[in-house]
């Protein structure tokens, strides 16, 4: 087990390895130049003696080999740089925002099994019936509303007609819990509603495969009531699939938040990183391509290691 | 299938869920300390450096936090800041003479401070946004601790215009060019990079009375219809930004006003350093091909207003009348002059716009339109924004479209569009050269007399409207929203719209 963990993780690094350098090299052959563009914010001219001496003290004049070289011993010894524009370290940003990015995925992950599972459980029981019918109909529906439909009608309804939340931003929870809360409910619901019709779909397929099992007959012909059936037996069963997916659909939407963070106004990564890419600021795009595919990676190894853990039968050494 | 979960076990499970929402009720009321002014911006700014040009949302927070030598007041009528009264003296060099006020720090605002500022912003390495012009001062002099001299070879009429822009505030000498501690209304509190920046009133401001709120909030809505949604849901007090469409939508809400100034413009640009737009005849085909007025509707819900001259506004006093509708809609002409070019036919060439903002894509594709009636058959390159700057900055297009607004209302302002003799930029035309239009511009600066500016300035119309070194397409209306309780924010006329965070010491909160 534990040398199946390093081996995966020694690949797992050469992957990450691999996507910086090549995030590394591509941004420096896309047309764009940082220098040039921070200089005429506002769309006036850069006055193009100012525009080289920024280049130099960027550190864009040296060749690129050079670049990448110090670039990759600055991130072996956790230094990822500072942000061209303003000089903020791009590690100590990338801290700031990766939690309120974990944030809305996990409330909305939380919203999506919480409703999701009962919901497809109760659409596996009643298969073929009606409220299968229209629970279907709904996930389907929401699964092909892009998110910022969803997003920009729920804020027109909750924030401008109905005034009940803020139509959008962040207050941190340290400063004021509740507002905190407020503000996160609509970014995690959207995010939630597609989710929901993954997970929805998925508890329904899973379940109604658990309920043709020999074991769940079984049960039923020793006289077990209905629900300790449904909880001891079937759904427990079920899960494991859904698991699967909610963690490969979470590690998504680690860089998969960006409409939402924008719609919402949510300072969270995804945001940031194309804030940094329309700015051509190398080394916070760097940092973040490379914090989520760490965590890609990472989530990818947990989801295959917990499989192992929950199924025996899954045997990870070869 | 007889397993049945019941509905009361169902009910009971996603009730749990729902449950956990519980926190959801009516939104509970911002606090209304009445002194919070609550200010939506369009965007974090990339820096706080006070010379260098960051973009309008940095100016308007600089404009909280900094004084110049001199500003605008609400009706655009340049006035003193930190500088009481300004004058030339008898050999042609501006003097400038210092008011009693302090900086953030408690010390007080000298003519050395000043003239640190004006000798390290002009090196020409400062990438500060006046460099090039500040180059032309040869010497600060400070014969006292309130007065500061500024002697250029020549006498400058638009001097003044340089201290008054929002890109050129005043620091303490030895600050850092991004310090946040200046001698404007507000000080600057605590910023979270990329969402909020928070400022409260500075007690020790020079005028009285002022600021009146005791503290603005700054808070980032880069979503257009957010910033709206923000102001209607009484999130913010004030947005900058108002997107055309959602304009009439705040107009019609009795709890909101909006306030809007035909300012900034969009515009053509040619690559004159080849074939066919290195001729006149075509490029005053192209002034005469497009009709303006579908511009102002498709890419601005018709609020803005066709531009078939340069970019002078009709209330300013430079403003010519007779020249206005020079290069009005005529397809005919467009035709018979492409035909006089040697284009009977027309051509075919590449216009460069970008995708990422529809103004700029609309523009461009209406254009499109009326350029293939006369044959000119445009292929439309849409890249993302620093792409379209990049592609600019080097002219690989054939024409493209552009929009910005001018420095200030001085037709001066009207060189970094115009003026050939500049280094080559995306706001201007690629490899066009204006000798003419170049030494009218340095005659108009050297030049005092009103009237003898206004002549100056009609002839540089007068050639630019033959010579073509851009075109002119439409003003575009540049709007704030706020909430009916913000009162004493004004939108200043004209290219000063980005000075209007100047008014935000005056604004109070009803």
């Amino acid at each position: 087990m534990l040398r199946y963990i390093a081996t995966r993780s020694l690949v797992a690094l050469f992957l990450v390895w691999i996507v910086v350098s090549v995030v590394f090299l591509l941004l420096h052959l896309i047309p764009g130049d940082p220098a040039e563009l921070l200089l005429s914010q506002g769309n006036v001219a850069a006055d193009p003696q100012a525009v080289a001496a920024l280049r130099e003290q960027m550190g864009l004049n040296a060749p690129l080999w050079q670049q990448y070289i110090d670039h990759m011993t600055g991130v072996l010894t956790g230094d990822l740089g500072a942000s061209f524009r303003d000089g903020a370290p791009v590690i100590e940003q990338i801290a700031l925002r990766l939690p309120r990015t974990l944030e809305v995925i996990l409330a909305a992950s939380l919203i999506a099994t919480g409703i999701g599972v009962p919901l497809g459980t109760y659409a596996a029981i009643r298969a073929d019936g009606k409220a299968d019918a229209v629970i279907s109909f709904f996930a389907s529906a929401s699964l092909s509303t892009p998110v910022f439909v969803v997003g920009s009608v729920v804020i027109l309804i909750f924030a401008q007609k109905l005034q009940w939340l803020p139509a959008g931003g962040f207050t941190p929870f340290s400063e004021d819990p509740l507002e905190h809360l407020q503000l996160l409910l609509l970014p995690a619901c959207t995010v939630a509603l597609s989710l929901l019709a993954v997970i929805t779909r998925m508890s329904r397929a899973s379940v109604l495969e658990v309920l043709q099992r020999d074991y769940v007959r079984t049960a039923r012909a020793k006289g077990l009531p209905r629900n300790p059936i449904l909880r001891r037996h079937v759904v427990r069963n079920a899960l494991i699939p859904v698991l699967t997916v909610l963690g490969l659909e979470m590690g998504t939407l680690i860089g998969g938040t960006v409409l939402v963070e924008f719609v919402f106004n949510w300072p969270g990564l995804s945001g940031y990183l194309v804030a940094a890419v329309d700015a051509r600021d190398y080394p916070e795009v760097v940092g973040i391509v490379m914090t989520i595919s760490v965590l890609f990676v990472f989530l990818n190894l947990v989801v295959d290691v917990v499989n192992a853990l929950l199924d025996p039968r899954i045997s990870l050494v070869r | 299938m007889t397993t049945r979960m019941n509905r009361r076990g169902f009910l009971a499970t996603t009730g749990a869920a729902a449950g956990a929402l519980s926190f959801l009720g009516p939104k509970a009321l911002h606090a209304q300390d009445g002194g919070t002014l609550r200010f939506g911006l369009s965007t974090y700014p990339p820096s706080l450096d006070a010379w260098a040009s960051n973009g309008t949302a940095a100016g308007t927070i600089k404009l909280m936090i900094h004084r110049g030598l001199l500003g605008y007041g609400p009706d655009g009528t340049m006035r003193g800041e930190l500088a009481e009264s300004w004058e030339v003296d008898d050999e042609g060099a501006w003097v400038f003479t210092l008011r009693d006020a302090t900086w953030h720090d408690g010390t007080p605002v000298t003519s050395e401070d000043i003239a640190w500022n004006v000798l390290e912003a002009q090196k020409p390495d400062s990438a500060a946004y006046l460099q090039g012009q500040l180059a032309a001062i040869t010497s600060v002099e400070t014969p006292d601790e309130k007065t500061v001299r500024m002697v250029t070879d020549e006498p400058l009429a638009v001097l003044p215009g340089w201290f008054a822009h929002f890109n050129m505030p005043m620091i303490k000498k030895g600050e850092a060019r991004d310090t946040t501690m200046g001698s404007g209304p507000f000080l600057y509190d605590s910023a979270d990079r990329g969402v909020s920046i928070s400022l409260s009133a500075w007690d020790g401001y020079y005028k009285d009375e002022m600021p009146k709120v005791s503290n603005i909030e700054a808070i980032v809505y880069a979503d257009e219809n957010l910033r709206v949604a923000a102001l209607e849901a009484g999130d913010v007090d004030l947005v900058e930004y108002v997107p055309w469409q959602a304009m009439d939508q705040i107009e019609a809400n009795d709890e909101l006003a909006l306030q809007a100034t035909d300012g900034p413009f969009m515009y053509l640009t040619f690559n004159a350093s080849r074939p066919p737009f290195d001729n006149p005849k075509v490029r005053q085909a192209v002034a005469h091909a497009i009709k303006r007025e579908d511009i102002a509707a498709a890419a601005f819900y018709g609020r803005g207003g066709a531009l078939e001259h340069l970019p002078i506004a009709e209330g300013s006093e430079f403003y010519n009348p007779e020249l206005a509708n020079s290069w009005n809609y005529d397809p005919e002409k467009a035709q018979a002059l492409l035909a006089e070019a040697g284009y009977p036919d027309g051509f075919d060439c590449v216009m460069l716009s970008t995708a990422q903002y529809g103004m700029h894509q609309s523009t461009a594709e209406v254009c499109q339109a009326y350029l293939s009636m006369i044959g000119i058959n445009v292929q439309l390159d849409l890249p993302e924004w620093s792409t379209r700057v990049k592609k600019g900055n080097e002219g690989t297009y054939d024409l493209a479209v552009m929009g910005t607004a001018a420095m200030n209302n001085d037709p001066d302002g009207l060189a970094t569009v115009v003026d050939g003799s500049l280094s080559p930029s995306f706001v201007r035309s690629f490899g066009m050269e204006t000798p003419e239009i170049s030494e009218l511009f340095a005659r108009g600066r050297a030049t005092f007399d009103t009237e003898e500016r206004k002549a100056i300035y009609k002839e540089l119309e007068e050639i630019a409207i033959d010579t073509v070194p851009v075109v002119g397409l439409s003003w575009r209306s540049q709007g704030y929203g706020m909430r009916a309780n913000a009162e004493g924010f004004t939108v200043m006329p004209g290219q000063l719209v980005f000075y209007s965070g100047m008014t935000l010491e005056e604004t109070v909160l009803g």
